[in-house]
C-alpha cells in the first residue's frame, strides 16, 4: 500500500513538473490572492488590476529581450497554511522571479518566513497592513505599496479634525487591519490632538445582525461613526444597519470602505454623509492613468485596494527588468526604480520605463496609490485624500496631510 | 533548476504533512480509540503554537513574555500548555457523548480563536507573534527545509512509536473496550471518565506540538492561523479518509490530503489563463470531489482499524457511532 | 435604559436573527433526529438557496418574496439529488463517515456559487429601507415578512409532522428507526422528504438573511456553528426546540453587546449551548441524547 501510495506521489509530481516545464523562457511573477477564503470578495479584483499591469509589460515590448511577463495566480486563502502552500508552489514549480502578495497578513508573514526570504525570492504585497512585516529580519525583500496602519489612522485623525469633525464613535473589525487604523487613530485624535472618542469596539466579521453593536455606540452621543472594515464585507452591513436605523449622522471610514459595493448596494442618495479616506498617487493623473486603464479592461476602479495591487505588480516588472530578469537582484532593483530620483515614470508608461532603463537612466515610478518610495524597511509612506459619494462615484474632498 | 524547485515543493510538503499527521495521530487518540468526537483541534493547535512562540521569541513590547529560551523548551511548554487547557475542558465536557461534545469542543475552539485574537497583552491579538526562531533556519533554503524535515521526521516517528506502543499495550485494549462497549468496561471495574480523560489530554497535547512545529516552520503564528477549515476539518478529513483507529492510516490520511488539497492547484492551474481566478474555485470543488470518492470506494479508510484477537476470525461489522 | 430602546435595537434585531438561525436550526435537528448525523453542508446549502432566489429576482424582476418558494424547491432538489448521489451509499457506513463527506460537499456547494454567481457582494434589492413605527416599535416590513415566513414555515412543519400519514412516519424513524421498519414504514420516502424539508427550510434561512443584509459566497458557512448551537440547544429533534434555540441564541447575541464586549459576541452561542449542555444535556425541551 506505502510503496503503491509514493509511487501515486511521484507520478503525480512527474505529470506535474511535465505539465510545468515552461515553454518558452517566459519570465513569471506569482500573484498570489486571498482568492477563496474571507475577502474572497475583495481578490479577484485585485488580482485583475495585477494583470493590467502584467498586461501592459507584453503589449509594450515585454521584459528583456521581449520575453513575455507571465503572472502566476495563487490562493493564499487568506491563511498561513494556504499561503505558504501557494508561495511554495509559486516560487518553485513555477519558478517566479516576485510575488504580488500574498494580500493577508497573516499569510505575508508565513509565506515570508518560510518561503520567500530563505528562497531570496522578492515579495511585495498590496494589502498586508500589519506593522509586523516592517520587523521581519528580511534581508530587503519583502515591500509593500500600502502604507502601514499607523500613517493612514493618524492622517484620518488630522484630516477630520480639520474638517470640524466633533465627538466620534469607531467600530473596527477584530483583524489586523482594522485593529491597525483604529489604535492609530484612537492615538492621534484623542491623545494628540484632543478629541474625544466616545466609543471604541471591535467586531467579529460574518455576523448578520450589528444593530446592538450599533446601539451601544451610539451611547456616548457621539454624531460621528467611523468605520475601519470592508465595504464589500461586514462593514456594509453596518454601514447599512447604521442608515437604515437613524444611528449616527455622518461616517467616516478607512481605505478599506471606500468600496463600489458600498454605493452599489445601498444608492449615492444615501450616502451624502459618508466619507472615506483612500490612497492618492501624489501626481493625481498617475490615479487617472490607471483608473482609465483598468476601467478599459473591464475593472472597477473604485474597488479596494486595486491601486495599491497594480503598483505592486508594475513596481515589480520595473525592478525585474532592472535587475535583467535575474531574481537575485530584484530586490535592490525594487528600491532603485522607486526611490524618489530620477525620470518619473507613471502607471502604464512601460514602453518608456524600458528605454530609460536600456539607457542606464534613473527612474522614479509614481503609482496610483501613491509614490512609493520605499524606506529601509520596504515601507513606503502614504499620500492621501478624503473622498465623498457625488453623483458618478467618488470624488475626491480634500487631500490628507 | 526545475528539478531543485521539485525537490524543495516535495521538502515542503513533506514537512507540512508531518505536521498535519501528528495533529492526525492526536486525534486518533481521541476519536479513533477513545470515541471522542474533538471537534476543536484549531484551540489547541493554537494554544501550542502560541505557547511556544512566547517562550521561544526575545522580550517583546506590550505582550506577555518573549522568554527568548531555547525552541525545544517552547515545544516542551507547547505540550505541557495544551494539556493543561485540555484538561479542565475534558473533565466539563467529556460527559458529553458523541456529537455534543463536537458542538461542546468547537465552541471551545471558536472562544480560544476569540481570545488570541482580541487580547493583545496576551498574544499580540490580532497582528500575532512574528520573528519566531526557526531551528537551523540560517543555513540555504533547501538545507534549512531538509533539516527541519528531519527534525519534524524525528518527532513524528517519536510520536508514533510511543502512541503505537501505547496502543498494543493493555492500556490500548482498555480503550478500545470502552470505545466499543462502556458498560462492559465499566463493569470490568475500569475508571471509564479518567481514562477518557486521559486520551483526550494525550491527544491534546500532541496537537500543541503540532502548533508548535508549525509557527516555528513560519516563524510567525496570526489568528489566520486557526481557521476551523484548515486546522480542525482538515485534520477530521485526514483520520477518517486514512482509517481511524489505525496511526499509519492517520499519517498515511494526512499525507494523501495535503497532496490532493496541494496539487489540485497546480492542476486547476492548467485551465486557461482567462479563468485563472475561476480556477481557485474549481479547485475547491474538486477536492470535495475526491473526498466523496475516496469515501465511496474506501468507507473504512485507506488503511482499516486493524483488526484484533477474536475479530480477526469473525470479522463483525462493529459499527462505532 | 429605556425599554423602547431595548426592544427596537436588541430585542427586534434579535428576535429577527433568531428567526433565520431557526429555519437552519429545524433542518439541522430533523437531519440529526432521522438520519443521525451532523450536516455540515447546511450553511453553505443556505447560501445557494439565497442566490438561487437572487438569479429569478434578476431574470423575471420580480419581487424576491415571489423568488422565495422557487429558491425553496429549487434547494430542495439540490438537498435530494445530494443525498442520492453522495449519502445514500455511506448509509450503512460510521455516522462520521457522512459528517466527513457533508464537509466536502460544503466546499462543492461553495465553490459552485462562487463560479456562478461570482463573489460579490449583492442585494436583493438595491438602497435602503427605513424602519415603520409601530407605537414606537421601529420595524421594517421585511422584518416582519421574516418572523412571519419563519412562524408559517415552521407551523406547517409541525402541523405536518403531527396529522398526515408521513409526518407521523418521520417521527416514528426519529424515535425508533427499528421498530418503525419493521412496521413497514418506507424509509427511502422519509429520507427524501427529510431532504426536501431540510433544504427547503435551509433556502429559507439564506434568503432572509439576504434579505435583510446582503448576498455573500461565505454567508452561510458563518451561520453554520449558531445554527448548530441553537438545535443542540433546544433538543435534537424537536422543531418546537429548534425554534426557540434559534431564538434564544439570536436575542442572546444583541444582548450580548450591553455586558461583554463587543468581539466576543460570537462567542455567546457557545457560553450559552455549554451551559445548557452541562445543566440540562437534552436541552431545553427534552430531545434525544445522542
Amino acid at each position: 500500500m506505502k510503496t503503491k501510495f509514493f509511487a501515486l506521489a511521484a507520478g503525480l509530481m512527474t505529470a506535474t513538473a511535465l505539465a510545468t516545464a515552461p515553454a518558452k523562457a517566459d519570465v513569471k511573477i506569482g500573484l498570489l490572492g486571498g482568492i477563496s477564503g474571507p475577502i474572497a470578495a475583495m481578490a479577484p479584483a485585485m488580482i485583475d488590476a495585477a494583470q493590467l499591469a502584467v498586461q501592459q509589460v507584453n503589449e509594450q515590448g515585454g521584459i528583456g529581450a521581449n520575453e513575455k511577463l507571465v503572472g502566476v495566480v495563487g490562493d493564499s486563502a487568506c491563511n498561513p497554511q494556504n499561503g505558504t502552500d501557494a508561495a511554495t508552489k509559486a516560487v518553485n514549480i513555477e519558478g517566479v522571479v516576485g510575488t504580488v502578495g500574498p494580500h493577508c497578513s497573516g499569510a505575508v508573514l508565513a509565506a515570508a518566513g518560510s518561503v520567500t526570504i530563505p528562497a531570496g525570492i522578492t515579495l511585495i504585497t498590496p494589502s498586508g497592513t500589519s506593522p509586523e512585516i516592517s520587523n521581519l529580519e528580511d534581508k530587503g525583500t519583502v515591500f509593500r505599496t500600502v502604507p502601514s496602519d499607523d500613517y493612514q489612522g493618524r492622517a484620518l485623525a488630522r484630516t477630520m479634525k480639520e474638517q470640524g469633525y466633533g465627538k466620534v464613535a469607531v467600530a473596527y473589525l477584530n483583524n489586523d487591519y482594522g485593529t491597525g487604523l483604529a489604535g492609530a487613530f484612537k492615538a492621534e485624535y484623542v491623545d494628540e490632538l484632543g478629541g474625544e472618542i466616545t466609543q471604541f469596539a471591535a467586531h467579529e466579521e460574518g455576523k448578520a445582525s450589528y444593530r446592538s453593536n450599533l446601539a451601544e455606540l451610539a451611547k456616548g452621543g457621539a454624531d460621528t461613526l467611523v468605520i475601519f472594515d470592508y465595504g464589500d464585507g461586514t462593514g456594509l452591513t453596518i454601514l447599512r444597519q447604521a442608515l437604515e436605523n437613524g444611528f449616527f449622522e455622518k461616517f467616516v471610514g478607512g481605505d478599506g470602505m471606500k468600496s463600489d459595493a458600498v454605493i452599489n448596494e445601498l444608492g449615492a442618495e444615501n450616502l451624502a454623509s459618508f466619507v472615506a479616506s483612500s490612497p492618492v498617487g501624489e501626481k493625481s493623473e498617475s490615479l487617472d492613468m490607471f483608473n482609465e486603464a483598468f476601467k478599459g479592461v473591464g475593472g472597477d476602479p473604485d474597488a479596494i485596494f486595486v491601486s495599491n495591487s497594480y503598483d505592486a505588480a508594475f513596481l515589480l516588472a520595473l525592478a525585474v527588468e532592472k535587475a535583467g530578469g535575474k531574481k537575485e537582484g530584484v530586490a535592490a532593483a525594487m528600491v532603485e526604480v522607486s526611490n524618489g530620483e530620477g525620470e518619473s515614470i507613471l502607471p502604464g508608461e512601460w514602453k518608456k520605463a524600458k528605454e530609460l532603463i536600456a539607457a542606464g537612466t534613473a527612474i522614479d515610478y509614481k503609482g496610483a496609490a501613491g509614490d512609493h518610495n520605499f524606506d529601509e524597511k520596504g515601507d513606503v509612506p502614504g499620500t492621501y485624500a478624503l473622498w465623498e459619494v457625488g453623483s458618478d462615484g467618488y470624488e475626491v474632498v480634500t487631500e490628507m496631510k | 533548476m526545475e528539478f531543485l524547485g521539485l525537490v524543495n515543493y516535495a521538502l515542503f510538503m513533506a514537512i507540512f504533512i508531518g505536521i498535519y499527521a501528528l495533529l492526525a495521530l492526536g486525534l486518533n487518540i481521541q476519536w479513533g480509540f477513545a470515541g471522542l468526537f474533538n471537534a476543536g483541534i484549531a484551540g489547541f493547535f493554537a494554544v501550542g503554537a502560541y505557547t511556544s512562540a512566547i517562550i521561544s521569541t526575545p522580550p517583546a513590547d506590550g505582550r506577555f513574555g518573549g522568554f527568548d529560551l531555547h525552541f525545544v523548551l517552547g515545544w516542551i511548554g507547547a505540550m505541557l500548555a495544551a494539556a493543561l487547557v485540555a484538561w479542565p475542558i475534558g473533565k466539563i465536557c467529556l460527559r458529553f457523548r458523541s456529537d455534543y461534545l463536537a458542538i461542546a469542543s468547537i465552541g471551545i475552539a471558536e472562544i480560544i480563536r476569540l481570545v488570541i485574537k482580541s487580547e493583545p497583552v496576551l498574544t499580540n491579538g490580532a497582528r500575532g507573534i512574528s520573528n519566531i526562531p526557526r531551528p537551523a533556519g540560517d543555513i540555504g533554503y533547501m538545507e534549512s527545509q531538509v533539516a527541519y524535515l528531519i527534525i519534524v521526521l524525528a518527532v513524528l516517528i517519536a510520536a508514533y512509536v510511543l502512541v503505537e506502543r501505547q496502543f498494543n499495550a493493555p492500556w490500548g485494549r482498555m480503550m478500545r473496550a470502552i470505545r466499543d462497549n462502556e458498560d462492559a468496561a465499566k463493569a470490568m471495574g475500569k475508571d471509564v471518565e479518567f481514562r477518557r480523560l486521559e486520551a483526550f489530554i494525550f491527544g491534546a497535547a500532541l496537537m500543541g506540538l503540532g502548533g508548535a512545529l508549525f509557527a516555528h516552520f513560519n516563524r510567525a503564528i496570526t489568528p489566520e492561523a486557526i481557521d476551523p477549515m484548515v486546522a480542525t476539518f482538515l485534520v477530521w478529513i485526514m483520520l477518517i479518509l486514512g482509517g481511524s483507529g489505525n496511526n499509519r492510516g492517520a499519517i498515511l490520511g494526512a499525507a494523501v490530503v495535503w497532496i490532493i488539497w496541494s496539487v489540485s492547484e497546480i492542476a486547476t492551474d492548467r485551465l486557461p489563463h482567462e479563468y485563472a481566478v475561476q480556477a481557485k474555485y474549481i479547485r475547491l470543488f474538486l477536492i470535495g470531489l475526491m473526498l466523496q470518492l475516496v469515501l465511496r470506494f474506501r468507507p473504512e479508510g485507506l488503511l482499516p482499524e486493524p483488526l484484533r484477537g477474536d475479530q480477526r476470525t469473525a470479522k463483525t461489522g462493529a459499527d462505532q457511532n | 435604559m429605556e425599554l423602547l430602546e431595548l426592544l427596537n435595537f436588541y430585542v427586534i434585531p434579535g428576535i429577527v436573527l433568531g428567526s433565520i438561525y431557526a429555519l437552519g436550526a429545524v433542518g439541522i435537528t430533523l437531519i440529526f433526529a432521522i438520519l443521525r448525523y451532523a450536516h455540515l453542508a447546511h450553511g453553505d446549502l443556505a447560501t445557494l438557496g439565497a442566490f438561487i432566489a437572487l438569479a429569478v429576482v434578476t431574470a423575471l424582476g420580480v419581487s424576491p418574496l415571489v423568488a422565495l418558494p422557487v429558491a425553496i424547491i429549487a434547494t430542495a432538489a439540490v438537498a435530494v439529488g445530494i443525498d442520492k448521489v453522495f449519502y445514500e451509499h455511506l448509509r450503512e457506513r460510521p455516522k462520521i463517515v457522512t459528517v466527513m463527506a457533508s464537509l466536502g460537499i460544503a466546499l462543492m456547494v461553495r465553490s459552485v456559487v462562487q463560479v456562478v454567481w461570482g463573489v460579490d457582494t449583492q442585494t436583493y434589492t438595491r438602497g435602503i429601507v427605513r424602519p415603520e413605527d409601530y407605537f414606537g416599535l421601529r420595524i421594517r416590513d421585511r422584518e416582519l415578512y421574516t418572523v412571519a415566513a419563519m412562524l408559517l414555515l415552521v407551523g406547517g412543519l409541525q402541523l405536518f409532522l403531527t396529522r398526515s400519514k408521513w409526518g407521523k412516519a418521520m417521527r416514528a424513524m426519529s424515535d425508533n428507526p427499528n421498530l418503525a421498519l419493521l412496521s413497514g414504514i418506507d424509509n427511502k420516502k422519509v429520507v427524501m422528504l427529510t431532504w426536501i424539508i431540510a433544504g427547503g427550510l435551509c433556502a429559507a434561512s439564506g434568503f432572509f438573511l439576504g434579505l435583510n443584509t446582503e448576498l455573500k459566497s461565505m454567508m452561510g458557512w458563518h451561520m453554520l456553528l449558531p445554527m448548530f448551537a441553537a438545535a443542540i440547544l433546544g433538543g435534537v429533534g424537536r422543531v418546537e426546540g429548534a425554534v426557540l434555540g434559534g431564538l434564544i441564541v439570536g436575542i442572546a447575541e444583541e444582548l450580548s453587546v450591553l455586558v461583554i464586549p463587543s468581539e466576543y459576541k460570537a462567542a455567546m452561542a457557545f457560553a450559552i449551548l455549554l451551559f445548557m449542555l452541562l445543566v440540562r444535556p437534552t436541552g431545553l425541551l427534552k430531545g434525544k441524547v445522542l
